[in-house]
């Protein structure tokens, strides 16, 4: 049930999706991994939006060169842990709402604890092979995995809905190298609105969703573009080659 | 025969976009993507480790299917064929 004090706040979306809406966006958790340049607007975004409760996974301190793209952070969090500085901002931008962080790395021993029981993964990591254990996870739990990634005026996002459309290991297959990625805010801020608009689509169960098409955004063209992705077959995370892998690993 | 290649994220700050090329009959897709990424040499070393075969990472679409790297060497471009070159994106 929604209080009066929930039904005014949110009077412009319920126009949109009705109290019904409302009520999933309130019962429902979302787990957002990296609170970063993707983390922080998708969980502003879905912070205000009311999604009952968002869980927020980073093991950072603020830096100062954070400071370009990571909103949800100020001047003076620099040092702090990314975790609480998320947790206080976005408490105050959304007291209705239940935030919980976790200041750990993902890594593959605690990625399906850390993950435990949500309604979907918000990917907001800096790198593949966290975004291989995401997608691992998300595979094995049957949980929608909303992926984004940045860099310099580039971007592109996917939503992945495991078991129906190709996993991020059939549509990138080989992580690129390391690298200190060069970015701008406003391309963080353009694929992470995708990505939170893609989690209430998939909560309120309306439009299409991203999916089985990799959204590519150009913003020195400003031009964006979508392609055709399919499952691979021989896939090691969902396919025949998962077998495959787990085989080679016994030898 | 005509032929457009369509360069994404890092490989199109190196090496532009949508660049028509006239390739010869029997031209395979390595050939006609490492034609152009030779142009310029960080372009190049984007897209090919030092034995001149594509880096593992690279995605390589002929007019929106998929293609394999390891059949990239034996496709052959066609008239009107669309190559989409692509890296995964990988900050966030």
């Amino acid at each position: 049930m929604l209080s009066e004090h929930e039904l005014e706040r949110y009077g412009r979306q319920i126009l949109l999706f009705g109290k019904k809406g409302q009520e999933k966006l309130k019962g429902s958790e979302i787990f957002i991994a990296g609170a970063g340049g993707l983390g922080s607007p998708v969980s502003i975004y879905l912070a205000v939006a009311g999604i009952g409760t968002l869980t927020i996974v980073d093991n950072d301190t603020v830096d100062r060169s954070n400071l370009n793209r990571q909103i949800l952070h100020y001047d003076r969090d620099i040092g702090k842990e990314k975790t609480a500085s998320a947790e206080e901002k976005l408490s105050q931008i959304n007291p209705d709402i239940t935030v919980k962080v976790i200041n750990k790395t993902i890594d593959e021993t605690n990625v399906l604890q850390l993950v435990g029981k949500t309604d979907g993964i918000v990917d907001a990591m800096d790198n593949y092979p966290s975004r291989y254990l995401l997608n691992k996870a998300a595979i094995k739990k049957k949980i929608p995995l909303f992926h984004g990634a940045i860099r310099g005026f580039h971007g592109q996002a996917t939503t992945i809905i495991p078991g129906k459309t190709p996993c991020l290991a059939c549509i990138f297959p080989s992580a690129t190298p390391k690298e200190v990625f060069h970015v701008i805010g406003a391309t963080a801020g353009l694929i992470a609105m995708v990505q939170a608009t893609e989690v209430l689509k998939y909560i309120i169960k309306d439009g299409n969703l991203l999916t089985g098409r990799l959204f590519i955004w150009d913003g020195l063209e400003a031009h964006a573009e979508e392609i055709k992705v399919e499952k691979d077959p021989r896939c090691t995370a969902c396919g025949l080659g998962k077998t495959a892998s787990s085989e080679r690993r016994r030898e | 025969m005509t032929v457009k290649v369509r360069f994404f994220a890092r490989f199109r700050e190196l090496l532009g976009t949508d660049i028509s090329v006239e390739p010869e009959n029997g031209t395979t897709l390595t050939d006609l993507v490492r034609g152009i990424a030779k142009k310029n040499r960080e372009g190049c070393d984007a897209i090919f480790d030092p034995e001149g075969n594509f880096h593992k990472f690279v995605i390589l679409m002929r007019n929106g299917k998929r293609v394999e790297l390891r059949d990239a060497g034996s496709t052959v471009v066609s008239e009107g064929d669309e190559i989409a070159v692509f890296p995964p994106v990988a900050g966030g």
